[in-house]
């Protein structure tokens, strides 16, 4: 039984190709861990792009690749830390 | 922590979903949160997972924002005329059976303006992969309702509420033979994704619905006013029934979505090897 | 087919025409008087290895074909007037994205259901100006069974080289009408392939013209990530929604043929030399042109016959050419008339039909007697 506060096994970070982004915000909502929100950046077409907030040792992206399948925009590669 | 090692199995996918997209073109046009995206998304990476050449397949479009698909996909790809997708793709096929031949389209340009189209390539049985984005209206051209949009829903052409019937997608292709029939919303990602790689693995005219939202022109006039509400009411209101009857697969308006695959039948010929048939028998 | 000689209708010559020209993919809907080329078809690709679907409407069919086209096939499809109504969106689709295809039109009377079985010519104006927009297409018409076969070949060439769709029209009279036709063999003509990309996937943009304007074709398969698009497109063929693409782009597709025009014309030249008077006619009406002609000159008129076997572009030089007067017998209430009118240096009369018949040699020559110097 793994404990219940364990870190996570399998970590990972999200590049963000913010140009490419919408804001529709898919990603903020849907992350399990919810290291994803909204930045206070805008990019050039006037939207604000996810940006990676962690806060370890449990808040942390565990790659799971949700954000990235729900991702209309093509915006975001998740990348597996080993 | 670094990544250096070998990439994992979803890495590479991501990496290849890039290739087959025509990056020079990216951002698309589809607005914020738009269905379409998670949908051409779930179609690149089940291409990629069923290892099925490229080079080798073809995507084809009708008129519609769905339509504007094929320009996306770093293959070869056709943007045709409204509702003649699924014709031009019969072509393609008939002509070259060893090409695998995808259409991607919108409610409107398959069953509305498309629909003789549809009704008699399914009956026909073409070995063709027709993905069927429904977003219950006709997005390209402002919100309009269409031969999906729900009884009583509100488009700029039915102000007082809708009041057609619509189709029952899976139902009509099931009456015609469709050997494999599906349905899905964008937020079913990997059963989406997994259907479309079980049908390009199947033979003939596969169907799969796959309900999506227009947030811009359909949700804000439906009580679902951003991306998101349009996504929640995917995930709450779909049930998975594969066994569901046809009075079950009915769409209501904001009711409920059931989902599944409806049907997934082999053996059946298709057109293109009836005529292999018709071939050798000319040249007895 | 065996070379030698046979007796066939236009329709049947048709088909065989365009297998004899390298034809391998069919698509189509039956109407009064073009389904014997399906019926033809039907009987004879498989045959020879081709491909052959009746498909559930018109609009089908040219899609069927546009597409097949894109795999490298040579493809016709055949019908008449409403056929080609619902046809016309798609013949420009084929204009834009320029893709080989050949329609056939069997003109019978009309407008609308008209007259099924019998002959029209009022299809002349709808098969430059079908479809919306600016763009050019090829037409061709011949007045025999023999020519109907001979230049099947033209129109696939002409198809090819250019890549644009090429109208063969064909009327309700010459269509059912049987003769006695002679097949070449099979070496005997020149067939033109669509130029092929010279480089490899990756390097060649799809619609990057050559100096002749047309830029080659690849197929589909080959790797070339063909991206074709009704939408105004730029040389990689992506959409581009600007006046400045606009302009590129349409001017081209009119330029490929305008600039090609005299390579594409044909024209019959019937006793024209030193002739005062010229009758202009076209596909079968012409043959009883040629028999007034004849009597006319017995008679000291000099009268003559021009008729135009290309259509479009409309070989308006020839028109230029003589300093006569112009009669253009017609089997409807003025069309390529007003073409005539536009060149002509002399008088042009019309002497139009409603459809349903040809013009007799007494209506001509009765036409022609009044300019008898
Ligand atoms: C012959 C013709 N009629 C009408 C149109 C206008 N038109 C363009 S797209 C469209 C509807 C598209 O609806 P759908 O297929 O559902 O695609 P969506 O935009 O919703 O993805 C219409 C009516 C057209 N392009 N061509
Ligand atoms: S991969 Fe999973 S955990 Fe990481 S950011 Fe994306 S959704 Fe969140
Ligand atoms: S899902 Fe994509 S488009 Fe939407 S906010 Fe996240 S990165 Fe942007
Ligand atoms: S109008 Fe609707 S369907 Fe079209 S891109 Fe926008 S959200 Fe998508
Ligand atoms: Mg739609």
């Amino acid at each position: 039984m793994p404990q219940k506060n364990a870190p996570p096994k399998k970590r990972g970070t999200v590049k963000i190709m913010e140009e490419r982004c919408k804001g529709c915000w898919y990603c903020v909502n849907y992350c399990p861990t919810k290291v994803l929100v909204v930045s206070p950046r805008l990019n050039s077409k006037g939207y604000h792009p996810p940006e990676l907030k962690e806060e370890p040792p449990d808040k942390v992206c565990i790659a799971c690749h949700l954000c990235e399948l729900f991702c209309p925009d093509f915006a975001l590669v998740v990348e597996e830390l080993k | 922590m670094i990544s250096a090692g070998k990439k994992s199995t979803m890495e590479l996918l991501r990496e290849e979903v890039e290739s087959l997209l025509r990056i020079d073109r990216l951002p698309h046009v589809w607005c914020p949160g738009c269905g379409i995206g998670i949908t051409l998304n779930a179609f690149l990476r089940a291409l990629i997972r069923a290892k099925i050449d490229p080079n080798k397949t073809v995507v084809v479009s009708g008129i519609g924002c769905t339509g504007r698909a094929a320009g996306y996909v770093n293959m070869d790809s056709f943007h045709t005329t409204h509702g003649r997708a699924i014709p031009f793709a019969v072509g393609i096929k008939f002509a070259r059976p060893e090409l695998n031949v995808v259409v991607f389209s919108g409610d409107g340009d398959l069953f509305a303006i498309g629909g003789n189209h549809f009704v008699n390539a399914a009956r026909r049985n073409h070995d063709i992969l027709v993905i069927a984005v429904n977003n219950f209206t006709y997005g390209m051209t402002g919100g309009q309702h269409g031969p999906t949009t729900p009884t009583g829903a509100y488009t700029t052409t039915t102000p007082y509420g809708n009041p057609d019937r619509p189709f029952n997608i899976p139902h009509l292709a099931i009456s015609l033979g469709a050997p494999y029939v599906a349905r899905w919303t964008t937020y079913h990602l990997m059963q989406l994704q997994n259907s479309i790689y079980t049908a390009l693995h199947r033979k003939g005219f596969r169907v799969i619905e796959v309900i999506s939202q227009c947030p811009t022109v359909y949700g804000r006039r439906n009580e679902m006013k951003s991306p998101l509400e349009m996504m929640e009411y995917f995930r709450k209101f779909s049930v998975r029934k594969d066994d569901a009857t046809f009075d079950e697969m009915e769409l209501t308006y904001n009711g409920r979505i059931v989902v599944g695959v409806f049907r997934d039948v082999q053996g059946i010929p298709t057109y293109e090897e009836r005529y292999n048939d018709i071939i050798r028998r000319a040249q007895k | 087919m065996k070379p030698g000689y046979y007796f066939w209708s236009g329709d049947i010559a048709a088909a065989e025409g365009a297998i004899f020209a390298g034809c391998r993919f069919y698509a189509g809907y039956p109407i009064t008087p073009s389904s014997e080329i399906a019926e033809r078809m039907a009987l004879r690709l498989p045959q020879v290895g081709g491909k052959f679907i009746e498909m559930e409407d018109e609009i089908g069919s040219i899609a069927a074909i546009i597409g097949a086209s894109w795999t490298g096939e040579k493809v016709m499809t055949a019908t008449s007037g409403p056929g080609i109504s619902l046809m016309n969106e798609n013949i420009g689709l084929a204009a834009m994205t320029e893709v080989p295809i050949v329609i056939v039109n069997a003109m019978r009377g009309a407008p609308s259901t008209g007259l099924p079985t019998l002959v029209g010519q009022g299809d002349l104006m709808q098969a430059k100006w079908g479809s919306h927009g600016s763009y050019e297409i090829i037409s061709l018409y011949p007045d025999s069974v023999q020519e109907t076969f001979d230049l099947m070949v033209d129109a696939f060439n002409y198809a090819e080289k250019y890549r644009v769709p090429v109208l063969f029209l064909i009327d309700g009279m010459l269509a059912h009408m049987y003769e006695k036709i002679y097949v070449p063999p099979e070496d005997a003509v020149e067939r033109i392939e669509r130029k092929r990309p010279t480089k490899p996937p990756g390097e060649q943009l799809i619609y990057e013209p050559d100096e002749d304007l047309i830029p080659p074709m690849p197929r589909i398969g080959e790797g070339y990530k063909i991206h074709a698009s009704g939408l105004t497109h730029n040389e990689k063929g992506y959409p581009e929604l600007t006046p400045q693409a606009q302009e590129r782009l349409i001017r081209r597709l009119n330029d490929k043929i305008r600039k090609h025009a005299e390579e594409i014309w044909k024209v019959e030249e019937y006793r024209t030399d030193n002739a005062d008077v010229i009758v202009v006619a076209m596909g079968s009406n012409a043959r009883a042109v040629r028999t007034a002609v004849d009597e006319a000159r017995k008679e000291g008129i000099k009268a003559g016959l021009l008729r135009p076997i290309t259509i479009w572009p409309f070989p308006y030089k020839y028109i230029e050419k003589y300093a006569v007067d112009y009669i253009v017998a017609e089997i409807n209430y003025g069309q390529i008339y007003h073409k005539v009118k536009e060149y002509a240096s002399g008088n042009v009369e019309l002497l139009p039909k409603m459809g349903g018949e040809l013009h007799t040699p007494q209506e001509i020559l009765h036409a022609l007697r009044r300019y008898k110097k």
